[in-house]
């Protein structure tokens, strides 16, 4: 049995495991938990033997909920501001370096330009993202600029060999290790998906979608699974797994039908940032959009807003 | 050929979809509609005047605004063929009973009820959402009867209560909301079945509490109904829920056809071969298979049992417009001086005409796969063209009706199962087997003063016809290609099942045989009352059948035509009656088939050219002797 990275996120620390959509394993339950946070509870494959999803079904439900709930004027824009407060604001690019992760810890402590939240009224209530997420040899830069900046939102590293995740043991151990050293406090695990598809299973806090690197990513079908997995997870041992689909995010739109998915399955108690994330760069931007022609009632133009 | 003007009754609460779907095949083939809307509904007039704005061709939807009282006028108008009513149980039969006589043919189709069948390998959060498209959405034609397996009840129990939490009712016209309401007459229907449903014990689950005098009704669960109280048997009114569990597949099929509604019902289960076995034994006319109310207009939807007969959407809906070419129009035969309730009551009492000893030995019932002896233990003597007396056959009454029913469907599973390959061959054997007869038959036949060559010349007919059904047989199912769907829709044809039949007077032997081939290569089983001036050459063919044919898949009872008309007609346990008698005889029948909705088939009194192709053998008859299902399987993995 995988227990990889058991123990050692760190005290109050959370681990997030991710499982490809692409490769066609649509479930991850959260069996084995190792944080201070949770219990564990033994692993149970009788389960997943009893699992049954029916595809066509399930499409037909998610084409459903996209157009059953939609959300209108001051609502849409409160919902909006959610949707900001759970973002994983991340920039993982071949090309980063200490200059654009600086700017994008900026942007996650001040996400929403200044005058528009003191049009709605919620300039005051400390409107930042839920976490940056970088990759490793980023950690550092990160914390430092969220400490100027005087923001304490959490730094969320990738580790364990992203995106593939096919590396040694020991050196996927030794990043989340170092990762932590640096100031990371949420590890997103890529789960070994050799042991996935024999069969062998492990727990974490948070499931996500996908690691956002494959062709397919965050889809409503996919989602629709995971969630009433999570749901299931629940009722049967009490404990709470979160949620965090990542890639393919881009429209403000989209974070709503996010919400407004969650809402339906899983209720109100998952519609926060301790177990609801968004994996994103670019849908910060198009919620800014919204929240300006909503309060300005003029759609802006690029140079209009600041840049992440 | 198209029918001519179609009469389109509306019931107070109709959807708009509904009469969409009834007046657009019969336009398209090429018919007139005149509506009849009730007052409240301004709909229909708008979609009138729509239609006279086309200008060519004015007058080809009329619409009147009226109350249902006005049905059997519409209906007594000369030119009126044919009058579609969807609607409520009740209305339609009542509709059933005013209409008897008046000459248009009824179509029906009743009751919204569907059915939901959740076993223990279905994916239930899936079928959780199936279950609120079926009963809490906008969608929803009426309420739902849910099945669960036992392994699942509380998993599914639990899924529905918190799912049921999260709809939204409110104004039907808000995207954003899950259901609205319908009316007050449904709320209170609603309202008082919930109440019923309790005083017997039920478990009522809310989602929500709703002021009661709010027009809006929440979605109910009821569960824990006893099955023998009579909210059970009671149509289950939008938007509730009654739920109750069952243990084996097997039983799940007894209890869901346990009803006499037979409209839609979806099964759920991720094992194929169950699926199907489910789906097959389901005696409904619309089927989905996890999915549930898709709906297409290129699929037949229909009904059976008291569901009503009539079917839109497909070719079955177009079928329902037209008629044969070349048969005449349908006018009123109606007599106002039949009594029912004493037509064909008594046996009219014959003074025995001599010795009961004839010629021969008189026949007896052909029942049950061998010649019995009636009831009664009279017979009734039958005289050829010159009065002279030929032989005696059986005086059938009610007793021998019920036991021919009887003896019928016990036969009935077995035929039914039969392949398509094995009927044929049955129908080629009793054909090689007349053909055997030719001459004792064409002697009989000549007796009762039928011409030589025409007794020939019928004879051959008759042989010729069962082997050209023998070979149709072969044709039963077919998939249909739906739009948007992935996956087959298929579309069968079910045996309807035990099917009675009155013959004509004319053309005895071939009529006979033109009326039983196509029941029987159907896969039904029959209960036939021959001629009654020349029953006996049907009883020769009755001699081959005792040795062909398995035993009760034809029944044979002679005696008076009127006493058995009744008899057959008022049993409930007779899926459809074909009468070729008197007209007096055809307006019993009419509305006698109220009791249980059966579909019927009369001539009106008018005698048929049987040696014709088309009316003898054409595929009007086919049509008639099985109902169609559909099938729908969505296909993903």
């Amino acid at each position: 049995m995988a227990t990889q990275g058991r123990g050692e996120a760190g005290a109050g620390g959370r681990r997030k495991g991710s499982t490809e959509a692409g490769s066609g394993s649509q479930l991850c339950c959260g069996l084995f938990d190792m944080s201070a946070h949770q219990q564990g509870t033994e692993l149970d494959l009788s389960w997943i033997s009893k699992i049954q999803v029916n595809k066509p079904a399930v499409l037909r439900r998610a084409e459903q909920i996209q157009a059953r709930r939609p959300v209108k004027k001051e609502w849409q824009a409160a919902w909006l501001l959610k949707a900001v407060t759970c973002i994983d604001l991340t920039t993982l690019s071949g090309d980063d370096t200490a200059s654009n992760v600086q700017r994008l810890c900026y942007k996650a402590k001040y996400p929403i330009r200044e005058d528009l939240l003191k049009a709605l009224n919620m300039h005051d209530k400390g409107i930042t993202t839920a976490a940056v997420c970088v990759y490793p040899a980023r950690v550092c830069d990160a914390v430092k600029a969220l400490k100027a900046a005087g923001c304490d939102i959490p730094v969320a590293s990738v580790a364990t060999g992203f995106p593939a995740g096919q590396t040694h043991l020991k050196t996927r151990l030794e990043e989340i290790r170092l990762a932590v050293e640096d100031g990371a406090t949420e590890i997103d695990v890529v789960i070994n998906r050799t042991l996935v598809l024999t069969g062998q299973w492990k727990g974490s806090d948070f499931i996500k979608t996908s690691t956002g690197k494959e062709t397919v990513n965050a889809t409503f079908p996919v989602a629709i699974v995971m969630l009433r997995a999570i749901r299931d997870f629940f009722w049967k041992t009490g404990n709470k797994v979160g949620f965090k689909p990542a890639g393919g995010i881009r429209s403000a739109k989209d974070s709503l039908v996010w919400l407004s998915l969650i809402k339906e399955e899983l209720g109100d108690e998952w519609m926060k940032p301790e177990l609801f994330r968004i994996g994103a760069s670019t849908l910060l931007a198009d919620i800014e959009r919204q929240i300006y022609h909503h309060v300005t009632g003029r759609y802006a133009a690029y140079h209009d807003l600041p840049m992440s | 050929m198209r029918t001519g003007v179609i009469g389109l009754i509306l019931s107070p609460t109709f959807p708009f979809l509904d009469m969409m779907w009834r007046i657009c095949p019969a336009l398209a083939v090429g018919c007139t509609v005149v509506v009849l809307a009730p007052p409240a509904s301004p709909t229909p007039l708008l979609l009138a005047q729509l239609a006279g704005e086309l200008g060519p061709f004015p007058g080809i939807l009329n619409v009147i605004s009226g109350p249902a009282s006005l049905g059997p006028v519409l209906a007594a108008q000369p030119g009126v063929q044919k009058v579609a009513f969807c609607g409520a149980i009740e209305e339609g039969r009542a509709l059933r009973r005013t209409l008897a006589g008046w000459g248009p043919e009824l179509g029906l189709a009743l009751g919204a009820e569907s059915l939901l069948l959740l076993t223990e390998v279905a994916d239930v959060d899936s079928a959780v959402e199936g279950i609120v498209d079926a009963a809490w959405s906008d969608r929803s034609r009426g309420g739902l009867r849910l099945l669960i397996q036992e392994a699942v009840w509380d998993e599914t129990m639990r899924r529905l209560q918190e799912r049921m939490g999260r709809l939204r009712c409110g104004r039907g016209l808000d995207g954003a909301v899950d259901m609205g309401a319908r009316g007050d007459a449904a709320r209170d229907l609603a309202q008082r079945y919930v109440r019923e449903a309790q005083s017997q014990g039920a478990q009522v689950f809310q989602a929500g509490s709703v002021p009661s005098d709010s027009p809006f009704f929440p979605p109910t669960l009821v569960s824990d109904l006893p099955p023998a109280s009579p909210c059970t048997q009671a149509e289950v009114p939008w938007p509730l829920v009654v739920a109750s569990p069952f243990r084996t597949a097997k039983e799940a099929l007894a209890v869901a056809n346990g009803t006499p509604r037979g409209g839609s019902a979806s099964v759920w289960s991720e094992r194929l071969g169950q699926a199907l076995e489910l789906a097959y034994g389901l005696q409904v006319g619309t089927v989905w298979i996890n999915a549930h109310g898709l709906r297409d207009p290129a699929v037949p939807t229909g009904g059976c049992k008291e569901s009503g007969s009539s079917w839109h959407g497909g070719q079955d809906g177009l079928y329902e417009y037209l008629r044969p070419s070349g048969t005449p129009a349908w006018i009123p035969y109606l007599s106002k001086t039949l009594d029912y309730d004493s037509f064909g009551l008594a046996l009219p009492s014959a003074l025995p005409a001599g010795p009961e000893t004839g010629p021969a030995p008189p026949y007896g019932l052909f029942v049950g796969g061998r010649f019995q002896a009636p009831g009664a233990r009279s017979s009734r003597p039958i005289r050829d063209s010159q009065g002279s007396l030929l032989g005696y056959v059986a005086e059938g009454g009610a007793k021998d009706i019920r036991g021919a029913v009887e003896a019928a469907h016990q036969a009935a599973p077995g035929w039914m199962s039969q392949s398509p390959a094995a009927r044929a061959a049955l129908l080629w054997a009793l054909a090689a087997a007349l053909q055997r007869r030719e001459p004792n038959l064409v002697s009989r036949l000549e007796r009762h003063g039928v011409e030589l060559k025409v007794a020939k010349v019928e004879v051959e007919l008759s042989v010729k016809r069962l082997r050209a059904w023998g070979a149709r047989v072969q044709a039963q199912g077919c998939a249909l290609q739906v739009a948007e769907l992935r996956g087959p829709v298929l579309r069968l044809r079910e045996p309807l099942g035990v099917l009675a039949i009155v013959c004509p007077d004319e053309w005895p032997l071939l009529a006979f045989v033109s009326l039983l081939a196509p029941a029987l290569a159907h896969g039904n089983t029959v209960v036939l009352v021959p001629s009654g001036a020349s029953p006996i050459p049907a009883l020769e063919v009755c001699q081959e059948m005792a040795a062909l044919l398995p035993a009760g898949l034809v029944n044979v009872v002679t005696g008076d035509r009127d006493h058995l008309t009744r008899c057959l007609a008022l049993h409930q346990d007779i899926q459809a009656l074909w009468y070729f008698g008197s007209a007096q005889g055809s307006q019993f029948v009419e509305w006698a088939s109220a009791g249980n909705l059966k579909p019927v088939w009369v001539n009106r009194g008018c005698p048929r050219a049987w040696d014709q192709e088309a009316e003898g053998a054409g595929p009007e008859l086919g049509l008639r002797a099985a109902w169609t299902k559909a099938l729908w399987l969505p296909m993903g993995d």
